[in-house]
């Protein structure tokens, strides 16, 4: 099922050549729900007291090189598909209703993009992890170049070439792992099944591990290595960025989650700060950005900026709350920023302008849209009550028990949320209405996009649960790697030449009063 | 001693002999038509001192150079000619058709682009 | 004296004696069709061409010493030649519409032009199975001299008669640093043999100043024919004024055969003195990863542009090389071969493409291609993403496994070098696919009128009037030439098909390169 979940992106894009030009955004439509049905029949078919991973697909693919073709899914790629699947479906939906030039290559794009990341949280063998991972920019590259605003080439080639300066260290050093550790797995092998199992020495890990987290950190994009994040979202089209901010963000950190905490757990624990340091960062960074931006697309790539430092420092905390958290955030902040974007195309189509000094007033006539985005809005400042406040509760739960000064700075990222999140409502939906804007209701196509966006935000408030409870298990198995091993008498140096705090008693167990939320 | 030089003496004396009488009779029966770039004392059918803005015929640069080619193709034919009494094969045969071919090949194509005319 | 007939192998020589046949047949028949000739030419050498790679397959497997050891027939012979004959199986279809070979009258002009292009793959085939370095030298003079004359074949454009010409000085420059280099080995080692050559130098000749010397100046030789950097300034003249079929082919057949003999050179004759050369040709390898990728960054010709493209993939292969291991050899065999398919398809649509637009080989005669002319767009594009090394591409697979076995050689920092350069290249190339898919069509130049002089050769008389020569070199866009649209196609095809399933090339360079595994570490 999910071998048919992953290719069928591509085929019914490769389709939309021979399909006749009216018929090709139905059948792109047509195929995106195809896919989500099938997310859906995933998530109701996975057993929830299984850890491991269900579904496998193990097939040889290139046996000199010790490719396989790996799948699988675990309690953590599970809602990350589901949530790729409802974005795809929506912004798929979203486009075909206004039908774009060049339709043909349009939606392949927009399904070879799918495949790829749906093949990027499927992948269980590394170097396929890898394939994947760099196969997504080619679509969005396209998409961004070729349908994008104003200086779209020179942005969406910024982009590129900043992502593939990660991904493609992240080629070389995950070559370098599976060679190295060859020796004790007997043969060459990327399955990351036998990687995990025979990590590679210390010192080489180090060294790898920079390159891996070079490149999810990139991909995020992390605060200090997000040069290509303006440009690119000024010029991407906006179904395309509810995308790329919704979903292409997330492999990032499900990158560190998969592939780095799991095999490379001595550099992960020797690098903690630093990784936390630059999630604290974005978080602060972020925020304040979104603040002072009057580019309403801006403010929501920060917004992202600072989320993603929020999902990063849950999965640093290195403890079970923090990354059970982190999981959450992921498949939240996918929805609520998908769901920002498309009001913003609204906004657009009705105002022309995306600058939040023009706006205003669009509550005023158009009392439907204004309560779609005001449910957004509150998930975004992380209302208690919505999902988002479960998921940095938890995460600042998991980086209090490791790392309590990190935990003080990135709560302020809290406060700091209510202050964008709301004055981008306020500017946008309230005050006095500019001359020229013209205020009318959401047409009943677009909430059909819209709402059942916005119903996957409430539905997560009411029972997160849903999340948390399939990924606890998963999660737990990928901690555990970085947890236990520091040697109780003579600790090791971190980065900073201190010593990182040992507490391993707690690593196994969730922290009793907050399991009571699941 | 001697004995053995005298093939040498033979040859050079047959040589000066026919060398001289072909001369004598070249000169004897042959037409005359002197003009000033035959009495240049190095005689080639050119002028020997040549202004800079003489060009030369490039039909003789053809001619020399295939005369080049195929005069050292037919030296590969020698080493046949050294053991040809040894080698009573067929092998040899159609060795040498073969390679008697390729330059016929050679020939043909010269002889059909022109570079056999003289222009 | 007795005299007994030598064995000769006449299976394991057959593709040889079938290219050999088919240049006299082309060359007979060009000479004697006047108004058919260039079907009648084509018809015979792509048939020589089916018939000499239906004997390679034929003879894969087989392993043995032809002619008294002076080639070797084995799979990775073979696979050169295998790839020499593909690239002139394609490039003649390329070549039906060139100037260079399309001339009015009755001279033999596809005749001449085609048995050259057979010469020179004769040339590749004796060179990707030369064992002797006699062997080694006649077959790289038979494959340079026939393309010295090809690049200068476009007798009425200057740019084509100075591409010939620099092409002539620096490969006989080369040439001659490649023969001194020869020398040198003959001379220490005293053996023209392989296999003399490495026992020789096995034992105990691995620190002699001949053979070092010799190693070299071998390898400063056969660098200049494949164009590594720093002896790689010719390659973008004479691509750029070579007639583009021509470059196609130097670009693609040259490298694959110049690449199987230099690492049957160095692996066999000279394995033994393995790490006097490693580091050098490592250097090598990395400098031509950085001078090629960074001179391709501000070119607007794109012929030039994969000129220096070509530079920083000969860097990579070269890495294969340097890491002296089975899995080197192997990774080196499948970049060739995804190296031809790429490139292949990025030539057949700039031929196509400098017919139809006034703009040359420029990068403005790409915009707005992706819209006016998507079956040219599209093998463009995925040849680009492949170069680049973008997944699904054989591209991707062939960076995939070089790396691999820089990183199994130890050679990791190369790994990393042929990272880096892959991310300069995407500049460049997504450059190229940018103008195809995200700019508007440039304005359509009228073609220049003005015929060239006469350069060389042929008189003006012969030269058709300029308005005609207008009209007939540029057919109205929308033309469709199949004959080239389908090899690119295929080429672009096999790229992308090669990048989901790699196996079966994975395989086929693996037993390629399984014919030097008993002389590696």
């Amino acid at each position: 099922m999910i071998q048919v979940m992953l290719w069928m992106p591509v085929a019914v894009g490769l389709l939309c050549f021979a399909a006749p030009r009216r018929a090709v955004p139905i059948l792109a439509v047509a195929g995106s729900a195809a896919v989500l049905g099938l997310a859906i029949a995933v998530v109701a078919g996975f057993d929830t007291a299984e850890p491991g991973l269900q579904q496998t697909v193990n097939e040889s693919w290139i046996p000199d090189l010790g490719v396989r073709y790996q799948l699988g899914v675990d309690g953590i790629s599970l809602f990350l598909l589901s949530l790729t699947a409802v974005l795809w479906t929506a912004a798929t939906v979203f486009s075909a209703l206004r039908t774009p030039e060049r339709r043909r290559i349009y939606f392949f794009m927009l399904g070879l993009g799918e495949t790829a990341a749906l093949g990027a949280f499927l992948a269980q063998d590394l170097l396929l992890f890898v394939l994947f991972f760099d196969l997504m920019l080619v679509p969005f590259w396209f998409l961004i170049g070729a349908f994008g605003g104003e200086n779209r080439i020179a942005a969406t080639t910024k982009m590129i070439v900043y992502t593939l300066v990660g991904s493609l260290l992240m080629l070389v050093a995950a070559i370098a792992t599976a060679i190295l550790a060859s020796d004790q797995v007997g043969h060459l092998s990327f399955s990351l099944a036998d990687l995990s199992a025979h990590t590679v020495s210390t010192s080489s890990q180090y060294w790898i591990f920079c390159f891996f987290a070079a490149a999810f950190l990139i991909k995020m994009p992390a605060v200090l290595v997000h040069g290509w994040l303006p440009d690119a979202y000024k010029a991407a089209p906006l179904p395309v960025l509810v995308l790329l901010s919704g979903v292409l963000s997330k492999v990032g950190a499900y990158g560190f989650l998969r592939v780095a905490l799991p095999l490379f757990p001595q550099a992960v624990v020797h690098f903690q700060e630093l990784i936390l340091v630059i999630g604290v960062g974005g978080i602060l960074y972020g925020s304040i950005m979104a603040f002072t931006q009057t580019n309403v697309r801006l403010i929501a790539g920060y917004s992202s900026i600072a989320q993603l430092g929020f999902i990063t420092i849950g999965i640093f905390s290195l403890r079970p709350d923090g990354a059970d958290g982190a999981v959450l955030q992921m498949v939240n902040h996918g929805l609520v920023v998908g769901a920002i974007f498309l009001v913003v195309a609204l906004l657009w189509e009705r105002t022309g302008t995306e600058d939040l000094v023009r706006l205003g007033g669009m509550a005023f006539r158009a009392p439907v849209l204004a309560a779609l985005f005001l449910i957004v809005t509150l998930a975004t400042l992380a209302m208690p009550g919505s999902a988002n406040f479960i998921g940095e509760f938890y995460i600042l739960i998991g980086v209090f028990q490791s790392k309590i000064v990190y935990s003080f700075v990135a709560a302020i990222g809290v406060v700091l949320a209510a202050f964008y999140a709301i004055r981008l409502f306020q500017r946008s939906m309230h005050n006095r209405k500019p001359d020229g804007i013209a205020s009318s209701e959401l047409s009943l196509r677009d909430v059909a996009v819209l709402a059942p966006l916005v119903a996957c935000i409430v539905g997560l408030a009411l029972y997160p649960g849903l999340i948390l409870g399939r990924s606890d298990a998963a999660v737990k198995d990928k901690i555990a790697a970085t947890c236990p091993r520091l040697p109780a008498g003579k600790p090791q140096p971190g980065w900073t030449g201190y010593a990182p705090i040992p507490v391993p008693d707690r690593c196994s167990s969730g922290h009793p009063e907050i399991s009571v939320i699941k | 001693m001697l004995h053995s030089y005298l093939p040498v003496i033979v040859f050079a004396g047959l040589g000066v002999i026919v060398g001289g009488t072909l001369a004598m009779v070249n000169g004897l029966i042959g037409p005359r038509r002197p003009s000033r770039a035959k009495d240049d004392p190095y005689e080639c059918g050119l002028p020997s001192e040549v202004t800079r803005t003489f060009r030369f015929g490039i039909s003789f640069y053809m001619i020399a150079m295939l005369f080049i080619l195929f005069d050292i193709e037919v030296v590969f034919l020698y080493p046949v000619g050294v053991i040809l009494r040894a080698a009573h094969s067929v092998f040899v045969l159609v060795e040498v058709i073969v390679f008697v071919v390729l330059l016929m090949v050679a020939l043909i194509y010269v002889w059909r682009r022109g570079a056999l005319d003289w222009r | 004296m007795t005299f007994h007939a030598p064995h000769i192998d006449y299976a394991g020589l057959s593709p040889v004696i079938a290219l050999t046949a088919g240049i006299c047949a082309v060359l007979v028949g060009g000479v004697f069709s006047a108004r058919r000739q260039r079907l009648v030419v084509s018809v015979l050498s792509l048939t020589t061409v089916a018939v000499a790679a239906g004997l390679c397959i034929w003879q894969w497997g087989e392993r043995e010493d032809l002619v008294a050891g002076a080639l070797r027939l084995d799979e990775l012979g073979l696979a050169g030649a295998l790839i020499a004959i593909l690239a002139a199986a394609v490039v003649i279809p390329l070549s039906w519409r060139e100037p260079a070979a399309e001339r009015p009258g009755s001279e033999p002009r596809h005749g001449e032009f085609q048995a050259l292009l057979l010469s020179s793959v004769l040339g590749m085939v004796l060179l990707a199975q030369a064992q002797n370095l006699v062997v080694l030298f006649v077959s790289l003079e038979l494959l340079s001299v026939p393309l010295y004359v090809l690049c200068g074949s476009a007798v009425r454009r200057t740019q084509s008669l100075e591409s010939g010409l620099k092409y002539l000085i620096v490969g006989s420059l080369g040439s001659a640093t490649l023969l001194y280099g020869l020398a040198f080995i003959y001379g220490g080692s005293g053996s023209t043999d392989f296999t003399t050559i490495r026992d020789a130098v096995g034992s105990g000749l691995t620190d002699d100043p001949l053979v070092l010397i010799g190693i070299a100046l071998a390898a400063t030789g056969l660098a200049f024919k494949i164009s590594i950097a720093p002896f790689h300034q010719w390659t973008p003249d004479v691509y750029e004024g070579a007639p583009t079929p021509v470059t196609a082919f130097m670009a693609v057949a040259t490298k694959a055969a110049a690449f199987c003999v230099f690492v049957r050179f160095f692996e066999v004759a000279l394995g033994p003195a393995v790490d006097n050369w490693q580091p050098a040709l490592a250097v090598l390898a990395a400098v031509s990863i950085v001078v090629g990728n960074i001179g391709a960054l501000g070119q607007s010709s794109l012929k030039r542009l994969l000129g220096y493209s070509g530079v920083a993939q000969a860097g990579y292969m070269l890495v294969g090389i340097v890491c002296a291991s089975a899995l080197g050899v192997n990774a080196l065999v499948f970049y060739l071969a995804a190296y031809t398919l790429m490139n292949l398809a990025a030539f057949a649509v700039i031929v196509v493409r400098e017919r139809e637009s006034g703009y040359g080989d420029g990068i403005k005669a790409f915009e707005g291609l992706g819209r006016d002319r998507p079956d040219l767009a599209w093998p463009l594009t995925i040849a680009m993403l492949a170069l680049a090394g973008l997944p699904a591409t054989a591209g991707f697979m062939g960076k995939l496994y070089l790396i691999e076995a820089a990183v199994d050689a130890d050679y990791t920092w190369l790994g990393v070098a042929i990272a880096i350069g892959t991310m300069i290249s995407l500049a460049y190339y997504l450059r190229v696919v940018a103008a195809v898919w995200m700019r508007p069509a440039a304005e359509p130049l009228a073609p220049e009128g003005a015929g060239m002089p006469a350069m060389a050769g042929g008189s003006p008389e012969a030269d058709p009037l300029p308005s005609l020569a207008a009209a007939t070199a540029a057919p109205r866009p929308g033309t469709r030439c199949l004959a080239i649209l389908v090899p690119a196609w295929l080429m672009a095809g096999a790229t992308i098909f090669f990048g989901v399933l790699p196996s079966p090339l994975v395989d086929w360079a693996s037993h390629a390169g399984g014919a030097l595994t008993p002389f590696l570490a």
